[in-house]
């Protein structure tokens, strides 16, 4: 009946869904609201741990508790057990001899494999919330790592003047450097042109004086008569005559 | 007194509706869910071994074949604490009863095979005939794997009810030796009962054997078919 009135509201307000009759079963499960009770403000109270202690595997622990003060529970259970067997309301039949020894192996099973296959369990859990612990000792880690790295990119920057000192240092050595070898080059080239003016003197001296010893020579040579070379001649023959007597006297003896 | 032998196979009934359906209904309650991570120790064990038997189950499978996966866990499951409860004293085991064994068997073997027909013919129709046959034989040899084909969900349901029902007939019959030796001669009545306790042992590993190879042998069809 309230899915009508929804249909029917839902036609009046979009006419488009005139044709709703397939959604009828849609609409139905629509007007089950789930999520009505307010949620919750305070985290819900977490499950306990451990369930409740039981004895025997069956009996709760409360159930003794609560027999306690009116009659042993064991007695009880004694006596029970003794009254059903005495007015055979339990018969002993071949199926107590097979529960016998299926309870009994039962319970050799539990009391030699329990704790083993309890300790299994709880090592499985463990295993699961160690992965998860792990995961997140990785996580505390790497930012850890990534704070380390920061500190120290932070201590290099106090000390990046000495980078730029020393940058600056080997600058102005290059500078300098530059500047006495230019000075060099201009020394050299200046000498180089005065060397040559130098040379070109020289020179021009040189072939003055030769000139000069050519002239003095030719002039000279000049000078000289046919005559006074002719008496020249006949002295210097004179004299070579003489020379040669006074030469042969002496190897003869 | 039970009357005879097999009174506790015959289906129970309380005042005339059927109990059957409760007590197949039973063993799921003996297997929580739980949305948590961390959990009880019974739930942790119980989920640890449900993740064992699947994976080691549907390793060999296609992923055609693994869309059965949850069939043929929640089958292996249903056998194995049908059959463990079953051990229980005064209880009434569903699989001793031909009829549920063969509801489980027919429908599970019939769509193993007729996936296979329906997808590959060739490889389907190919196992009718082994490999490497001399050829007078093969009409005979044809005939004898439909026949072994056609016979295996019988083959499926029989083992398992024959089985278990044997079991729980020799627990019974050992049972009422002791009880009938223990008026004569306390001694051999020790003895009977040692044997009890040897055959209880031995149910023990029946009950779960018979289930793995159950659901072993359906995803051998299945592997065959897919």
């Amino acid at each position: 009946m309230l899915s009508r009135v929804v249909l029917s509201a839902a036609a009046t307000a979009a006419p488009s869904l005139k044709n709703a009759a397939f959604l009828g079963p849609g609409v139905l499960q629509a007007t089950r609201t789930f999520h009505t009770g307010q949620p919750h403000l305070v985290p819900v109270p977490p499950l306990p741990e451990y369930g409740g202690k039981v004895r025997y595997g069956l009996i709760p622990e409360e159930f003794f508790q609560f027999l306690y003060p009116k009659t042993g529970p064991y007695v009880l259970g004694t006596g029970l057990i003794l009254y059903a067997l005495s007015k055979e309301i339990y018969v002993i039949s071949a199926e107590t001899f097979t529960a016998l020894s299926v309870l009994g192996v039962m319970v050799y099973g539990i009391k030699k494999y329990g704790p083993f296959v309890a300790d299994f369990a709880d090592k499985l859990n463990e295993q699961k919330l160690a992965q998860l612990e792990e995961a997140k000792q990785a996580s505390i880690q790497h930012i850890q790592n990534a704070i380390d790295t920061e500190k120290s990119q932070q201590a290099l920057v106090q000390k990046r003047h000495y980078l730029f000192d020393v940058q600056r240092n080997n600058i102005a050595m290059a500078l300098e450097v530059t500047y006495r070898e230019r000075l060099y080059r201009v020394y050299k080239e200046v000498k180089n042109r005065l060397d040559y003016h130098i040379s070109v003197q020289n020179m021009m001296r040189r072939k003055e004086q030769e000139h000069m010893i050519n002239w003095v020579e030719k002039h000279v040579v000049q000078s000289i008569s046919t005559q006074q070379e002719k008496e020249t001649i006949a002295k210097c023959i004179a004299d070579l005559k003489l020379l040669a007597k006074k030469a042969q006297a002496q190897p003869v003896m | 007194m039970n009357e005879n032998l097999f009174a506790s196979f015959i289906a129970p009934t309380i005042l005339g509706l059927p109990a059957a359906v409760l007590i197949i209904l039973f063993p799921p309650l003996l297997i929580p869910t739980s949305k948590y991570l961390i959990n009880n120790r019974l739930i942790t064990t119980q989920q640890w071994l449900i993740k064992l038997t699947s994976k080691q189950m549907m390793t060999m499978h296609n992923t055609k074949g693994r869309t059965w996966s949850l069939m043929l866990v929640s089958l292996i499951i249903f056998i194995a604490t049908t059959n463990l409860l079953g051990l229980l004293p005064y209880s009434f085991t569903p699989t001793t009863q031909l009829s549920m064994n063969l509801a489980m068997a027919i429908p599970l073997w019939a769509s193993a095979v007729i996936m296979g027909f329906r997808s590959k013919i060739k490889n389907a129709l190919a196992h009718f005939l082994p490999q490497g046959t001399p050829t007078p034989l093969i009409p005979m040899l044809v005939i004898i794997e439909t026949i072994s084909l056609l016979i295996q969900p019988m083959a499926l349901a029989v083992r398992l009810t024959a089985n278990i029902t044997a079991g729980h007939l020799l627990m019974h019959l050992i049972g009422s030796a002791t009880l009938a030796m223990s008026t004569i001669n306390l001694p051999s009545t020790l003895i009977i009962f040692t044997i009890l306790i040897l055959l209880t042992i031995l149910e023990i590993a029946v009950a779960l054997i018979q289930a793995y190879v159950f659901t072993l042998l359906v995803s051998l069809y299945l592997h065959d078919n897919t």
